[in-house]
């Protein structure tokens, strides 16, 4: 009992407010996780029963019938193609500028203007994109591959295993997660890599809390119990039938995690501790330009409402992951 | 009741020393030797090798681990958790003094973000006209998906630089703590409005709201009356997470506005890898996260009806 | 020269940093003290100057900003420019440096004067001088001083270089103090006119360097600190009964202003803004986007090169690549230094002339050796053996022609541009812009192709700090010794100004022409102001006096 109330006290009405249980209804809504924090994801998320290829299947459909979400899937592949082939966008280098067309404000020419040693905004944005990207998804990776394993094993080992993992969770999600990747910083050091790592460590609990739920969810339906009197081993068990069930919930959180790396790492790298020159990370070219609020006003605002539409895309999706009779509003 | 909060402070308790715990291990054992790291701090020529041993010393740093770890703790008990490297001051008292700047910017914050996130939510439910609770219902994700650093520049070029309305400066005085505040609280607002919106949906389509409609209620009378207070309660329990956002959105917004607090001493700390000032801060937000999470248990029941303490403990 | 001659502040041009590279400010012996500056200096930029010809009142609090705190205000300890700007306020020295000559004069010693070789110094005080918590400044009390400053060791970083050869110091009557050297040590009178050797009271010297740093010291100059929160603010109030002053200054009596407030502001764009809204009434740390804002309407700036050894790549020599002159000369000549300061900095900053600044005594003029030279670099490195590869950059024997240099320098663009500039000839420079604990971490393991940095110091005995392989960092190359060390060594020792400056310009050309010094550019100082702030000046060190300043009401 103690354990459980200890387990539920990030979100501590979770399972109190009893009836409709607003806990759940909540925590399931990626836009509430989005803010930062990991704990509302945690606290919820609760697996819906489909399996991963019922819910694509009517992602897709629902994509047809959205038109906001299909502008959402559009700015993230745009994105994608940005960080893949970026010459194709734009024919300005991101690194060479021309010192006489510094500070040039946005036009035909320079889409998005130029900065201060007169390179392309626009391009800089389209190059950074990979590493911004790049960035993001190894966060989400060590959180989605960390966290999983540690869910696992805790749903699956149960007793002291279970009780030991999920309490240093409990603490991880007691600190706010950008305090968190910036005490992991302080010892890893600064570097796009350090803080990829570091805000994908401090979202470790919530793939961690996901991945325990459904493997205990699966782990005692009837079918697994069959499954193992009748001699399957237990890595056969893992395999065949609580990975693929877990596969849809943690995806869904990927996706809204995505959303939120990139919040973090843009802030972190804003905050100075990311990508070096010339290299151009979304939040290092905004705060680049914020010594240039008066004489530039594009160098800040251009790069960050590219951040924005993309995490605005990206909550959007996951969103239709988790919610696909949302998706007409 | 009074063994149900005995518990929950126990368990408080043990989240502030597992907070504590787990962050000695990652800033004093993961590779980089935290002193080193420390003695190079300073000024312009290399690690002092004298400085090293001192510090060494001073931080118990050449004894076996767990002997380590228990002086550590032992003296964290008695809130010491040592000396800033930045300035040889006890690093709680490099926090405490600048944890009131930040409490007056949370607490801005956090009023502004209410007040915002609950127009949000009433304008989206009690607006008949489908257009405007279109427009009202696009904005909570919007506020949730901009960077917070960004908010902050904008408003900074626009209402400073563009309209001269707020000073650019968020250090000096009331009116300068509105540009920092409304930073922070545009996100927070957002949440508050998407969590309200949900609950108030709900809360209006249970029988009683029914029922007080049947027997002739207006809408406001409905709303204000009714279903807010029901629909605030579910909203209460985000407290903690609320808290904690609000903590981290100091970290940008002090940054921007060049405000004194400790969401700039965290940067500064983690930029001169002072560890001790680093821990204390992260020690510092899981107690608040702690208390808040406790206060929000406690006056949970006083607040629901629905729900009674002895129900929960034996839940 | 055109430029304004008053010394001038070292400070990081934009963003928040930390302590720029200032060790020893040094000139020569009482003869050779009045030196060259006036050869370059002059009277201010016309235009944007502060008027000077109103009459000063007494009153009102001045609000400045700085844009960083490293957490101390202790004279004796603090090394970089924003904290110094506080703590200069706070002390008196025993002499003073006249920012127009170069000259040392009295302040505190009314006489001063050394042996022929420099080793021993007499100094006589004046009488009536006291410290704030109004003990006597008697040559008891620079003794307590300097020996404290010794004790302090690496924590006081400056000083402690200052009075590293020192052998004795004898207190010969109350007004009398005799500082004797195990050798001869030309730049100590000049080192006595720095805030780091101001005097503060011998109760002071007692306090553990925590306490101090929190100025909770009681000093000798014409402010003492009234409050100071890390991070926020210090605030100074004038010194009652204060009446001391340097000859250097125009005022006599006690400070005109009642308080000084000192806010920190890190960001650019704050500061910009609250000078502009009048939340601050001067600061040193305006952007160079931003600072033309300030040429009058209402505002103005003055501007002033740092004296001593600018901004610079210096090479590890114990790297193979740059071991190779061919390398570094042609690293050199790709770097167009013009391009540089018009467009990145102001219109006042200045491509390096030098290894020296042309603030600084013995200035020569060797602009001709760093003349941007792209297609020199490419035949320099074609011949020896350095190809182009397929990525552009030029290989050896399979190896890049690659470097890497870490800096926490602002603006931190400026190394960008040079590699832009490098790039164009096939040489990759790969930055990484950190922090200054990184730095230090990194230079501490040797672990660099390239450091950058400058070092203000008003003598060109900044060269041998920086550069000889026989001082005890090992100079910045970290290479053999060369012939130029003992040339640099001899000008240390020279008397004579001729024989001096002939060995200085020796030094400087092998510097330059070897490539052991690739120059870029000047720092310089802009205070930045508004119209009612008077006589807010440079002293000779280039950090900032507000003794002399004033608010119109």
């Amino acid at each position: 009992m103690s354990q459980q109330l200890l387990r539920d006290s990030p979100g501590p009405a979770a399972d109190a407010a009893g009836a409709p249980d607003p806990g759940r209804e909540k925590a399931g809504d990626p836009a509430a996780g989005a803010v930062q924090t990991s704990a509302p994801a945690a606290v919820g998320l609760e697996p819906a029963a489909h399996p991963a290829v019922a819910r694509l299947a009517r992602t897709a459909r629902a994509l047809l019938k959205s038109p906001g979400l299909v502008l959402a899937v559009l700015v993230i592949a745009v994105v994608i193609l940005w960080a893949v082939i970026p010459g194709a966008f734009t024919h300005w280098p991101p690194d060479t500028g021309v010192p006489s067309a510094r500070l040039k404000p946005p036009s035909a020419e320079h889409w998005f203007g130029t900065d201060s040693l007169g390179r392309d905004l626009f391009s800089r944005v389209v190059h950074g994109s990979a590493t911004s990207l790049a960035a993001t998804a190894v966060a989400v990776a060590v959180g989605l591959v960390a966290g999983s394993l540690l869910g696992l094993l805790a749903g699956f080992l149960r007793g002291w295993v279970d009780d030991a993992i999920m309490r240093v969770m409990d603490v991880l999600l007691a600190i706010p997660s950008l305090l968190l990747s910036l005490a992991l910083i302080t010892v890893l050091g600064f570097g796009t890599v350090n803080i990829a790592i570091a805000v994908g460590i401090a979202s470790v609990a919530n793939f961690a809390r996901i991945m325990r739920a459904e493997s205990l969810r699966v782990g005692s339906a009837v079918y697994v119990e069959a499954a193992r009197s009748s001699g399957v081993r237990w890595h056969g068990i893992l395999l065949r039938h609580v990975l693929p069930n877990a596969a849809g919930p943690v995806l869904a959180l990927s996706a809204l995690e995505f959303g939120m790396a990139v919040l973090s790492i843009s802030s972190l790298s804003f905050l100075g501790f990311g990508a070096p020159p010339p290299a151009a990370e979304w939040g290092s070219l905004v705060a680049g330009g914020r010594d240039y609020l008066v004489a530039a006003w594009w160098l800040v605002t251009l790069p960050g409402l590219v951040i924005a539409a993309v995490v605005l895309a990206t909550n959007r999706i996951s969103h239709a992951f988790q919610d696909p009779e949302r998706n007409r509003t | 009741m009074i063994r149900y909060v005995g518990r929950r402070l126990l368990q408080g308790a043990f989240v502030l020393w597992a907070a504590y715990t787990v962050s000695f291990l990652i800033l004093y054992l993961l590779p980089g030797d935290a002193v080193s790291i420390m003695a190079s701090g300073d000024e312009q020529n290399a690690v002092d090798p004298a400085l090293v041993a001192k510090l060494r010393s001073e931080y118990g740093l050449d004894r076996p681990l767990h002997e380590q770890y228990v002086i550590a703790l032992f003296k964290a008990l008695q809130l010491d958790f040592g000396v800033s490297i930045k300035n040889g001051v006890a690093a709680t008292q490099a926090v405490g003094e600048v944890l009131p700047e930040t409490i007056k910017l949370a607490a801005a914050g956090f009023a502004l973000a209410v007040l915002l996130g609950s127009a949000l939510a009433i304008a989206a439910s009690f607006s008949r006209n489908r257009w405007v609770r279109q427009l009202v219902a696009a904005l909570p994700p919007l506020g949730i998906a901009v960077p917070t650093f960004w908010i902050g520049l904008l408003l900074l070029q626009f209402f400073s630089f563009r309209l001269r309305l707020f000073p650019a400066l968020g250090n000096d005085g009331a009116q300068s703590l509105v540009l920092p505040a409304l930073t922070l609280a545009i996100p927070t607002s957002a949440v508050i409005a998407q969590l309200l919106t949900r609950s108030l949906h709900q809360t209006l389509g249970e029988p009683y709201i029914e029922q007080i409609r049947a027997k002739g209620a207006s809408d406001a009378l409905i709303h204000f009356g009714h279903a807010l207070r029901n629909a605030a309660i579910p909203t209460l329990t985000m407290l903690g997470i609320l808290v904690g956002n609000l903590l981290a959105g100091a970290v940008v917004s002090e940054t921007v506005f060049s405000r004194t607090g400790i969401g700039r001493l965290t940067v500064t700390a983690v930029n001169s890898r002072d560890i001790p000032v680093v821990q204390t801060l992260v020690v510092l937000a899981a107690a608040i996260f702690v208390i808040t999470s406790l206060v929000v248990d406690l006056i949970y029941p006083l607040v629901d009806p629905r729900i009674n303490t002895a129900a929960r403990a034996t839940a | 020269m055109t430029r304004a001659t008053q010394p001038r502040l070292n400070r990081p041009r934009s963003l928040p940093a930390g302590p720029l590279r200032r060790p020893a400010a040094v000139v020569g012996l009482l003869g050779t003290a009045a030196l060259l500056l006036s050869a370059c200096g002059g009277g201010a930029d016309a235009g944007t100057q502060q008027s000077a010809d109103a009459t000063p009142v007494s009153g009102g609090n001045l609000n400045f900003a700085l844009s960083v705190d490293r957490g101390c205000i202790d004279p004796q300890q603090v090394g970089n420019n924003d904290a110094i700007a506080v703590a200069r306020q706070t002390v008196a020295s025993l002499t003073s440096q006249d920012p127009k000559s170069g000259e040392i004069v009295p302040w505190l010693a009314e006489k001063f004067e050394s042996n022929a070789d420099a080793t021993s110094f007499t100094f006589t005080l004046r009488t009536g001088a006291t410290f704030a918590d109004g003990t006597a400044i008697d040559a008891a009390s620079v003794k307590t001083n300097f020996e404290a400053i010794k004790a302090l060791g690496a924590k006081a970083s400056l000083g402690s270089t200052y009075l590293s050869d020192v052998s004795a110091i004898t207190v010969k009557d109350p007004q009398t103090v005799v500082v004797d050297f195990s050798k001869p040590n030309a730049q100590f009178l000049q080192a006595t006119s720095t805030f780091t050797l101001g005097l503060l009271s011998p109760s002071s010297a007692s306090l553990s360097e925590a306490d101090r740093c929190a100025g909770k010291f009681s000093g000798s100059g014409p402010f003492s600190v009234k409050s100071y929160a890390v991070d926020k603010e210090a605030v100074l109030e004038r010194r009652a009964g204060y009446s001391w002053p340097a000859s250097t200054n125009t005022n006599k009596g006690e400070a005109y202003l009642d308080t000084v407030t000192f806010k920190i502001i890190p960001e650019a764009g704050n500061r910009t803004g609250s000078l502009q809204s009048g939340q601050i009434d001067a600061t040193a740390a305006i952007s160079a986007a931003d600072i033309t804002l300030f040429n009058g309407n209402g505002f103005w700036n003055e501007t002033r090169a740092n004296p001593g050894v600018v901004y610079n790549l210096y090479p590890n020599e114990s790297t193979p690549k740059l071991k190779e002159t061919a390398v570094r000369q042609a690293i050199s000549k790709a770097i167009n230094r013009e391009e540089i300061t018009t467009t990145l900095l102001t219109e006042k900053d200045q491509p390096a002339k030098g290894v020296l600044s042309h603030t600084t005594p013995y200035f020569k003029d060797l602009s001709g050796l760093l003349a941007h030279d792209p297609d020199g670099a490419r035949k320099l490195l074609e011949d020896a053996g350095w190809k182009e590869g397929a990525d552009g950059v030029r290989e050896k024997n399979g190896e890049k022609l690659a470097f890497k240099v870490t800096y926490w320098q602002s603006p931190k663009e400026v190394l960008e541009l040079v590699q832009q500039q490098l790039k164009a000839v096939g040489v990759d420079l790969q930055l990484k812009f950190t922090t200054i604990a990184d730095v230090t971490a990194a230079q501490a393991g040797k672990d660099y192709d390239f450091s950058y940095g400058n070092l203000t110091r008003s003598d060109p005995d900044v060269l041998r700090t920086v550069f000889a392989s026989t001082t005890a960092r090992g100079g910045s190359n970290l290479r053999e010794k060369l012939p130029v060390d003992d040339t640099l060594g001899e000008q240390a020792a020279a008397l004579d100004k001729d024989a001096r400056q002939k060995l200085v310009d020796q030094g400087q050309e092998a510097l330059i022409k070897d490539a052991h010094s690739i120059p870029l550019y000047e720092l310089s100082t802009t205070i930045s102001a508004n119209e009612k702030v008077h006589g807010l000046a440079f002293e000779a060190s280039s950090r900032l006096d507000f003794y002399d300043a004033w608010l119109s009401q």
